[in-house]
């Protein structure tokens, strides 16, 4: 029942994914490769009629039209092509660079049979013999392009399978609800059908609830207050369980309830709070939920009184930590933190992270 | 046998109301049975068991403070000891353990036929099991406490209270906050299971870190330890003073 749900996208038709040509980083990175490789083919060719600056100019003249052409065009094209099969992506992604090659070097024909340049620079830096000219750069520009198009696959691939593995990963962590929690939770209903029926209702409802949220697999953000409202099913529970023992203080008022967060942020930390401050302490004692807006950053934390000394203290409270740290990093890369402290006889956790109402915006962060 | 001699007397232990009164309303339904108490702690499970000479415990494993394997192996040290029937939602080791060693246990949310046959084949368990099963619990490498055997009844000497273990050929005895009593324990064993919290000063001495105030030398050349509250003074051997002058210093 709590198996770890299956990541469903897995199989999603394979797509060509081209990098965004339009971006000004990859624009940059095609006049880079390009000037050095015309840098490469003047050093390697020796022009000793033109001399190496000369043959560098023409060739990466002719080379940043080619280039920045292809580029342009790839651009345009990139919606279109993403939505076709894989295939006729390819074939028409090579189509259009070679368009684009063809109309650069009829260009250069052109400009050479016409009489804008003078006779003297005409002879010097356009090719002799047209049709020649012509046939290899189409050539060379279809080898070079289908190269790059493989490397634009594979490279995709490669990023489509880090993001699903780590997707994976977080789903298969998600689905982790401690059994302790659930037998004990059942063994409180099972008592309480018969002596208050009313209160094992609800609590039958908060168990679907939070299981409902521990296996939701389609969002991987929701609203805080959403959130915060798992935790607070979750201290039901454990309350009609711990009874006297337990008390959660919440001090959120303060904070964004329509910010986006990821799911599973604070129950996972309420429930190890209990777990590790609460249950091996005979006489109980209170958890601390606090929040507040900085700027734009939410900071969220909890904290639990430590074990009394001798009593006995439940091993391993690090792996619901990295879990939350990693989903953090995945969803806003370099902008959170989780720290974790021991204080005094406190034991503290501290979540920082940007604050966002957009949930389109969370993952382009 | 008379039907009154065989109505179980039955201990119900768990730190969870509503198991507690769970366990209750089954024991009620089956109606062969007397509930002679209720207990909230491993501690106060040991400390009724004397008072009301139950039968059976129904002892959950998991408990904050003592739990129940502890609290079962300090009963195990009466002649009378009462049978125990273990009951736990999820203790992975504790299950294996007890289906190695065929003791009963129930798994909650307990079923009340489940409930009947446990209580039928209910034993009391030997002292050696349910140390080899402690041994199996990954959260708490030593006791709560240590136990004497006082009549039918068990005394508790919490850890954080003794003052230091001291042992002649026959026995050992625990020197504590409220006095002295004799254990069954072996220095070597105590040794083992507190080696976090006591520290050996000699061949027949074993004392607890925190009540040491200062290792000092008598006239004689004798290194000794003087303890604190008591102000004893306890003979460390020549062997052992090293090693005592290192460990005091971490």
């Amino acid at each position: 029942m709590i198996s770890a749900p299956g990541v469903r996208d897995v199989g999603r038709s394979r797509a060509l994914s081209l990098p965004d040509f339009c971006a000004a980083r990859a624009v940059l990175a095609v006049v880079l490769i390009v000037t050095l490789t015309a840098v490469v083919l003047s050093v390697a060719r020796q022009n000793v009629v033109l001399g190496f600056w000369l043959d560098l100019a023409r060739t990466a003249l002719f080379l940043l039209w080619t280039g920045l052409g292809c580029a342009a065009a790839l651009c345009l094209l990139r919606r279109p092509l993403a939505a076709l099969p894989l295939a006729t992506a390819i074939v028409g992604a090579l189509a259009a660079m070679l368009a684009v090659i063809a109309l650069v070097s009829a260009g250069v024909l052109w400009l050479g049979g016409s009489s804008l340049l003078g006779a003297r620079a005409t002879n010097l830096l356009l090719p002799e013999k047209p049709w020649h000219f012509f046939a290899a750069n189409l050539g060379i520009g279809a080898i070079v392009g289908a190269l790059a198009l493989r490397y634009f696959y594979v490279s995709g691939e490669w990023r489509r399978n880090v993001e699903l593995q780590a997707r994976a990963r977080i789903h298969a962590l998600q689905a982790r609800i401690r059994p302790h929690f659930l037998f004990n939770s059942m063994n409180t209903i099972a008592a309480l059908t018969r002596s208050n029926p009313e209160k094992a209702e609800e609590a039958v409802q908060d168990l679907a609830d939070l299981f409902r949220a521990n296996l939701s697999e389609q969002r991987s953000s929701i609203t805080l207050k959403e959130e915060l409202e798992v935790a607070r099913i979750y201290q039901r529970i454990e309350q009609l369980r711990l009874g006297e023992r337990l008390h959660v203080i919440w001090d959120v008022t303060d904070l964004p309830m329509r910010a986006q967060v990821p799911g599973l942020l604070m129950q996972p930390l309420l429930e190890n709070a209990i777990f590790h401050g609460i249950e091996p302490r005979p006489s109980g004692g209170i958890v601390t939920v606090s929040g507040a807006l900085d700027g734009d950053t939410i900071g969220l934390t909890v904290r639990n009184p430590l074990p009394e000394a001798g009593g006995a203290a439940h091993p391993g409270n690090r792996i619901a930590l990295d879990n939350i740290r990693e989903r953090m990093e995945l969803l806003y890369p370099g902008r959170s933190s989780v720290e974790a402290n021991r204080v005094g006889d406190e034991y503290i956790v501290r979540l920082r992270f940007p604050h966002v109402e957009d949930p389109t915006r969370i993952s382009s962060l | 046998m008379n039907t009154l001699a065989s109505t179980q007397r039955v201990l119900i232990v768990d730190d969870e109301t509503p198991a507690r009164e769970r366990l209750r309303r089954l024991l009620d339904e089956l109606g062969e049975v007397v509930i002679v108490g209720e207990a909230a702690s491993g501690e106060a499970a040991v400390r009724l068991a004397g008072e009301l000479q139950p039968d059976v415990l129904l002892l959950d494993v998991r408990m904050p403070g003592m739990s129940g394997l502890e609290a079962a192996r300090h009963l195990a040290l009466l002649p009378a000891a009462p049978a125990v029937v273990f009951t736990t939602a999820y203790d992975s080791y504790a299950i294996e353990a007890f289906e190695a060693q065929a003791i009963g246990y129930l798994l909650k949310p307990v079923r009340a036929e489940k409930l009947r046959a446990a209580l039928q084949r209910a034993a009391r368990l030997a002292a050696a099991q349910l140390t080899s099963i402690a041994r199996a619990d990954p959260e708490r490498p030593a006791r709560s406490h240590v136990s004497a055997r006082l009549g039918d009844a068990v005394r508790l000497i919490a850890i954080a209270e003794i003052y230091y273990f001291s042992a002649d050929q026959k026995y050992t005895t625990v020197r504590h906050r409220a006095g002295s009593e004799l254990i069954e324990d072996t220095l070597r064993a105590l040794e083992g299971e507190f080696a976090a919290q006591f520290v050996r000063v000699h061949r027949n001495a074993l004392v607890n870190i925190s009540f040491l105030a200062a290792v000092e030398r008598d006239p004689a050349g004798q290194h000794q330890v003087v303890l604190r509250e008591t102000g004893e003074r306890l003979a460390v051997s020549r062997r052992l003073a090293g090693e005592l002058r290192e460990r005091l210093q971490l």
